[in-house]
């Protein structure tokens, strides 16, 4: 065999591969909740003490206003720590109940009845009323993203129901409604005119904020019970290393979300959790279904087939993951794991290519940008695997802007990053109905469609699992998503901190049960 | 007293020809940030917004209009002391303003430790040409001039931060604003050690070229010590060169100083100047732009001011 350049890359990036696998051995078995170099405290939580967080986020972005578009993680951060939503993910349901201690919706699913939790009340020490919750509700609605964060609510369809209760209305039947409403649904009291710093209702209370970098004191009276910290010191960092580096020379005790790499170099290092936090990104291959030359199902299927999955999690996500099996919404407790999981098997890939006519002397661009990590080195991978089926892919690396402007939503072939993976019905409704708004591959099924209008227009549980049953076989079998794994979402924390976060997505902001040993 | 008019005639001159430069350049900072693919409110946007709320975006930046109108009244609110609002809504004025004095402060304390090292260092190379010391700093010279800020960086981090733990591994802000002292050791370092390759063999050079002026020749015959030639006779002359040295390196020390802020998480104006790139904020870019160009032209100034003044009745 002729050792090409190409060839002795490949040889480079298997090696390094192994490596990573061998300095993974110890880590990660790829099922735990939690992996650590170090374990966490031993011990009953205690409380007191100030935990310091790093979180990422560019001054220039920075923003205080809960209803903002905060691309700040950091910004998030101390929002979700000041205020609260109706709703917050949950482990094992979901959503689970916040501002809004229960909710119940009509039979035909367009009304949601939010009831506010009893003794619920900002930090100036006044009650939380329908009132405010309908205020804060309509402000949100008003912003430019309030028709996506309340999806099929019109400002009119937010009313209060007596002081302690508010009703959403949908435009059309929406069983998802309360999990919609999550973490974006922030509380301020009604006619905040200054909303940066304004008094909330959340587990900590905003006591100084400068440039990005704030200090939240433990609300004692908090209505779901008094959090163990004292305090949480929030700060912001521009790079994952750099704040890897803070945690490492202890000015900080979590660096949050840093990703794979930088646990990496946490592993066999004294002292440091590395807490794993589950189907946290999506970084699917979407093909296009609407048309081009992926938009006959068996050619989707034989890419489906020709991907090793296994290496894909071990090399472009260094370990910190698991397989899938090209369906979105892994972390819903609907998800259907009894689908065959799908496998690599290159001679049935090459015989549903030839069978499908698929012309393999030519040459695919495969279009990525670096949005999460790994993204791009999955497309490489996955480009060299496809050459063992006979199939030529360029990988085109593309600024983040240019993908959004150019590929995204267009292009016949391309990587996507998806940060929120604990409802099937969300990808269904955003990315693959019938004239969705995201709809990244062009998908128009109506058998999909079908069995999505059922899922979440029915109260009847039986019924909805059939239906979420369907559309997931449905998804699986031809869908333009080749899903080969999800990423862990990667916290590192110093080994006195015990009970930290450990739900994926937005659900790494909830620090208020985390405790601080001595 | 003509000499004089002339003088300060030229001064001007140069000032007037440095400001047509800044202005130029900001044209060229807009233009370049306008013609990258994506814009302002693309950026700000959340993923996957619609058309009608991008048009709407873009109209509320601004970015519907063309690009000479946009610049136009931008360099209008500029001479009014009005640098216009980021693509996010702050006031350029704060975030640059809050930034800067924390880069001015690293590049500050970085450009001090150059010269000073770079003279002492020069000096002690030359007391005894061509001899052992002389080419180890040499050699040692040009190894520096060749060390990116990024390495020198990480190198310190690891060294002083991670396995020593001696010093702060990156520049956390206390709740006033200020960086502690000892958080700004390794970033100044990081800043000064590759700049002092090119600062030493300046001096070095200058130096060798003083030593063989007439009177430096005659203090020689007249049996002055080494040192004391060094200090009353060869150092004086070389002043204008180390200014000139100096000042050309605080472009580079801005510039690594950006590099040189993202690893040690510094809040300086480099950290602003990135994201503002990557959000194709063209206004706080070329504010950026603007009052670090002002700065510079400032201190450009202020040494032709010194060499001027040193070579004052030389010609």
């Amino acid at each position: 065999m002729e050792l090409t350049r190409r060839r002795l890359l490949e040889l480079g990036a298997g090696m390094g591969a192994g490596l990573v696998l061998a300095s993974c051995a110890g880590g990660g078995s790829g099922t735990g909740v939690e992996s650590s170099a170090a374990p966490g405290p031993a011990g009953p939580p205690r409380p007191g003490g100030t935990l310091r967080v790093g979180a990422l986020g560019k001054v220039a972005a920075i923003i205080q206003d809960p209803h903002g578009s905060q691309s700040n993680e950091s910004d998030y951060l101390i929002i979700a720590l000041a205020y609260d939503p109706l709703t917050v993910p949950g482990d094992p349901r979901t959503v689970t109940p916040r501002l809004a201690s229960s909710w119940e919706a009509s039979p035909d699913l367009r009304r949601h009845r939010f009831a506010l939790a009893e003794g619920a009340r900002f930090h100036d020490g006044s009650p939380v009323t329908s009132a405010d919750v309908v205020w804060s509700l309509q402000r949100l609605r008003a912003t430019p993203a309030g028709a996506s964060r309340l999806p099929g609510i019109d400002p009119a369809g937010i009313a209060a129901d007596g002081p302690n209760a508010v009703v959403l209305t949908s435009n059309y039947p929406n069983a998802d409604l309360p999990l919609l409403v999550r973490l974006t649904t922030f509380v301020l009291k009604q006619d905040t005119a200054d909303v940066a710093g304004a008094p909330g209702t959340g587990p900590f209370r905003l006591e100084s904020y400068r440039q990005g970098n704030a200090r939240l004191v433990r609300n004692d009276t908090w209505y779901g019970g008094a959090p163990l910290l004292d305090a949480v010191d929030v700060r912001i960092f521009e790079s994952p290393q750099a704040m890897v580096n803070a945690l490492f020379t202890g000015e900080i005790d979590v660096a949050s979300n840093v990703g794979p790499v930088a646990a990496r170099t946490a592993q066999g290092r004294d002292g440091i959790q590395i807490v794993r936090r589950p189907n946290d990104s999506a970084l699917p291959i979407v093909m296009r279904v609407a048309d081009g030359p992926f938009a006959d199902a068996r050619v989707r299927e034989a890419f489906r087939l020709a991907v090793d999955r296994d290496a894909m999690v071990a090399q472009a996500l260094s370990g910190f993951g698991r397989i899938a099996n090209d369906v979105m919404g892994t972390g819903d407790p609907a998800y259907a794991t009894d689908l065959p999981q799908r496998r690599r098997d290159p001679a049935r890939a090459v015989a549903l290519l030839d069978e499908a006519g698929f012309d393999r002397s030519a040459r695919y661009q495969l279009i990525t940008a670096d949005e999460a990590p790994g993204q791009g080195e999955s497309a490489i991978l996955f480009a060299n695997q496809l050459r063992d089926i006979g199939v030529g892919i360029d990988v085109v690396r593309q600024d983040l802007g240019t993908f959004y402007d150019e590929t995204w939503l267009k292009a016949p072939l391309y990587t996507t990053y998806w940060g929120t993976n604990d409802s099937v019905t969300f990808f269904a409704s955003k990315t693959m109905i019938s004239g969705a708004g995201q709809n990244e591959t062009g998908q128009q099924d109506p058998a999909f469609d079908t069995a999505y209008q059922q899922a979440v227009s029915t109260a009847d549980e039986q019924q909805r699992t059939s239906a979420l049953r369907r559309l997931q076989e449905i998804e699986h079998q031809r869908s333009g998503y080749l899903l080969w794994g999800m990423a862990d979402g990667v916290d590192l924390a110093s080994e006195k901190v015990g009970d930290p976060p450990k739900l994926a997505g937005f659900g790494r902001v909830q620090f208020e049960r985390t405790w601080l040993a001595d | 007293m003509p000499r004089i008019v002339r003088r300060v005639t030229r001064l001007l001159g140069l000032l007037g020809r440095r400001v047509v430069l800044l202005a130029v350049l900001l044209v060229g900072v807009f233009a370049s940030v306008t013609f990258l693919p994506r814009d302002a409110a693309q950026s700000t946007l959340d993923r996957g917004a619609s058309a009608a709320e991008l048009a709407a975006r873009r109209a509320q930046l601004g970015l519907d209009q063309p690009l000479i109108e946009r610049f136009a009244r931008w360099m209008g609110g500029l001479l009014t002391g009005d640098l216009g609002t980021a693509a996010r809504g702050q006031p350029v004025a704060d975030v640059v303003l809050v930034a800067l004095p924390n880069t001015v402060l690293l590049g500050g304390l970085a450009l001090g430790l150059t010269v000073i090292v770079a003279v002492t260092v020069a000096c002690l190379a030359t007391l005894r040409p061509g001899g052992p010391l002389d080419r180890l700093i040499s050699a040692t010279a040009t190894v520096t001039l060749a060390l990116p800020e990024f390495v020198v960086a990480s190198v310190l981090v690891l060294v002083f931060a991670l396995w020593a733990g001696l010093l702060p591994a990156v520049a956390i802000t206390s709740a006033g604003g200020s960086v502690a002292p000892q958080a700004l050791i390794l970033p100044v370092l990081a800043v000064a050690i590759p700049q002092l390759g090119w600062n030493v063999r300046l001096v070095r050079a200058a130096l060798a070229d003083e030593a063989r002026a007439p009177h430096v020749d005659a203090a020689q015959l007249d049996g002055l010590s080494r040192s004391r030639l060094l200090v009353r006779h060869l150092l004086p002359g070389v002043l204008p060169a180390v200014a000139a040295a100096a000042v050309t390196s605080v472009g580079l020390v801005l510039g690594g100083a950006i590099v040189v802020e993202a690893i040690f998480n510094y809040p300086g104006v480099g950290v602003v100047l990135t994201q503002a790139v990557q959000d194709r904020d063209a206004p706080l870019v070329a504010g950026v732009v603007a009052l670090t160009g002002a700065l510079i032209l400032g201190l450009l100034l202020l040494a032709d001011a010194v060499r001027a003044w040193a070579t004052w009745g030389t010609r």
